[in-house]
């Protein structure tokens, strides 16, 4: 009897949020890179006046590559805006926002540090959570989850009586060499 | 001081006159965790200040991504691991709204789940009421603080099974029903709460100690709380009622009376009176789910989200494969992205979600408000002395868990 094939548990959906039309209360735009800083700000003159988030996700199979998207909030009417952008993923670059919301610079290190999207005009861009001279960006999607291999520390070996007597040598050393590494601290001739 | 080691920010350092850098942390103890903060000052008073975070990154968004949809609730539980049934309850609420489920959570599911985010709540911020009268040197308040907290973790250990991290919320309700005995506990607690509050106002709130080390230090304007995206508590101490709860209402909450508290001074004093009055206002939450509390289903009867209950699986063959399918490969999630947030304790905590149809989530961006009302500790801390921060950093309520994830 032929099995039945289980369908592939990873998703397939290569631009999701372009599949459905919104659940949530947001209002959501697409925004062309070339028009984000003038739309963010004419959103903030709207009323738009808290920038309450900027992320990023990472579409590889997709053109272009990444989404950045800012989440805004109008105190006044209590209302969402989502603004989607998408950026390239060749060399991925993208105009600040910290001259409109001092608030940006953080979330603009953040997705620069974990994404590697730079942000023209940051007045500090640098790593944020990653020490400062990691390299690779982590929250990309042909980043490993375990990250890169690294050498671990060398581990100091001890030569303790009782292991010695036990027979269970430490890795790499020989019963012997025990012996003779023990005779030496004790000023005792390893040959007897 | 040392000037000789590499400086962490190069700017910072080129200080003119007699300015020099001092690095506080990250393991100074006022500093709620491992904070570093870089400052350039003259004498006392602070010229400019830095913060260095990352200390903490554990990259949970990333370990998400390479879980199970329920799964990853465990991880993104300990983000804020003050509050975790917080993150727990936005996270849940945003899959929710993706798979389709939100208007078929049960009632009793919800009210729970309310009762569950106020406790927490009222827990989060017994911790920073104790360490933030710490750090002004009030040491008695503490032990009242984990007291009445400790009496909440029994709370959350006697519904989920574990004092700090429940995992009692799931995608689709609570993980199982209250069990016997909880409202006997809860009433103790509700019992208690009212003259626990008055001692902790008599102990701090009119303590003129506190009050000169509080009042007008670290003041924000509304122009700034919004340039900064504050929320929560120091947004709401500048005058501006928003409350994600009453804005975006979410889970039932339009059926609890609540009042949303608010000061116009916008000082740390002002911070230090909207939590505690936010406190008694999630008891009255409490107390109102406590009372309308019915009998019922407590999750969404839906097996290819929820396992079925364990006592079904050795009667019936439908429950075992459901419940073996769910625990082996999870649940998929239909494509599509969603944000949903919910007031936490710190403020408006969101979560960015985007499926791409699969068992795992395909991007969990977290909106932390730890992190974004730290990040204003650059505007407000020049010009204060550097005891002043300490008081600054206690009523901005950082969670590094949460700040650095």
């Amino acid at each position: 009897m032929p099995s039945t094939q289980t369908p592939p548990l990873t998703g397939t959906a290569i631009d999701p949020p372009a599949l459905r039309p919104p659940i949530d209360d947001a209002a959501i735009e697409r925004i062309e890179l070339a028009d984000v800083h003038a739309r963010l700000a004419e959103l903030k003159r709207e009323g738009f006046t808290l920038l309450l988030d900027v992320g990023a996700v990472d579409y590889p199979q997709r053109t272009p590559r990444f989404d950045v998207v800012y989440h805004l909030l109008n105190l006044r009417k209590t209302q969402r805006v989502r603004l989607l952008c998408g950026v390239q993923g060749n060399e991925p670059k993208l105009p600040t926002a910290t001259d409109l919301w001092k608030s940006a610079d953080w979330a603009e290190r953040e997705i620069y540090d974990l994404f590697g999207i730079n942000f023209e005009g940051h007045p500090d861009l640098r790593r944020i959570q990653m020490p400062n001279d990691w390299e690779g960006h982590p929250l990309r999607k042909d980043y490993p989850l375990r990250g890169p291999a690294r050498e671990r520390s060398p581990r100091p070996v001890f030569a303790l009586k009782s292991n010695v007597q036990a027979g269970t040598p430490p890795s790499g050393r020989t019963l012997e060499a025990l012996q003779r590494q023990i005779a030496g601290v004790r000023g005792e001739d390893p040959s007897k | 001081m040392s000037m000789s080691t590499t400086p962490l920010t190069p700017e910072i350092v080129s200080h003119e006159g007699n300015a020099m850098v001092l690095s506080m942390g990250p393991q100074h103890p006022s500093t709620h965790g491992v904070l570093q903060i870089m400052l350039e000052i003259e004498g006392e008073t602070i010229l400019k200040a830095e913060p260095e975070i990352g200390y903490l990154h554990t990259g949970i968004e990333k370990t998400a991504e390479n879980l199970f949809w329920s799964q990853a609730q465990t991880v993104i539980e300990r983000m804020d691991y003050l509050a975790p049934s917080s993150n727990a309850y936005c996270y849940c609420l945003a899959v929710e709204q993706l798979l389709g489920l939100t208007d078929r959570i049960p009632e009793r599911a919800r009210q729970i789940r309310v009762l569950q985010a106020e406790l927490t709540r009222v827990a989060s911020h017994c911790v920073w009421l104790g360490t933030h009268g710490i750090d002004l040197g009030a040491l008695s308040a503490f032990f009242y603080c984990f007291d009445m907290r400790e009496k909440i973790l029994d709370l959350q250990e006697a519904a989920g099974g574990a004092r700090m991290h429940p995992n009692y919320l799931r995608v689709g309700g609570v993980q199982a029903d209250l069990p016997s005995g909880f409202m006997e506990q809860l009433d103790a607690l509700m019992e208690m709460f009212p003259g626990r509050m008055r001692d902790l106002r008599g102990l701090l709130q009119s303590n003129p100690i506190l009050q000169d080390r509080l009042v007008d230090v670290g003041i924000m304007t509304q122009e700034e709380a919004q340039d900064w995206s504050i929320t929560g508590p120091g947004l709401r101490a500048t005058g501006i009622a928003y409350d994600v709860r009453r804005a975006f209402p979410y889970g039932g909450y339009e059926n609890y009376e609540f009042d949303i508290p608010t000061r116009t001074e916008g000082d740390s004093y002002a911070r230090f009176l909207v939590r505690l009055d936010e406190m008694e206002q999630s008891m009255r939450i409490v107390r109102q789910v406590r009372d309308s509390l019915k009998p019922g289903p407590y999750a969404v009867d839906d097996t290819k989200v929820m396992p079925p209950p364990k006592e079904t699986i050795a009667l019936s063959m439908e429950a075992l494969i459901h419940h073996f399918k769910i625990m082996t490969e999870g649940f998929r999630v239909p494509p599509g992205d969603v944000y949903q947030a919910v007031e936490g304790p710190r403020g408006e905590l969101g979560y960015y979600v985007v499926s791409d149809g699969g068992n795992r989530p395909y991007r969990v961006r977290t909106r932390p408000p730890s992190m974004y009302n730290l990040q204003a500790l650059k505007g407000l801390a020049p010009g204060n002395l550097i005891a002043d921060l300490v008081v600054i950093i206690g009523s901005l309520d950082p969670v590094f868990g949460e700040v650095d994830r």
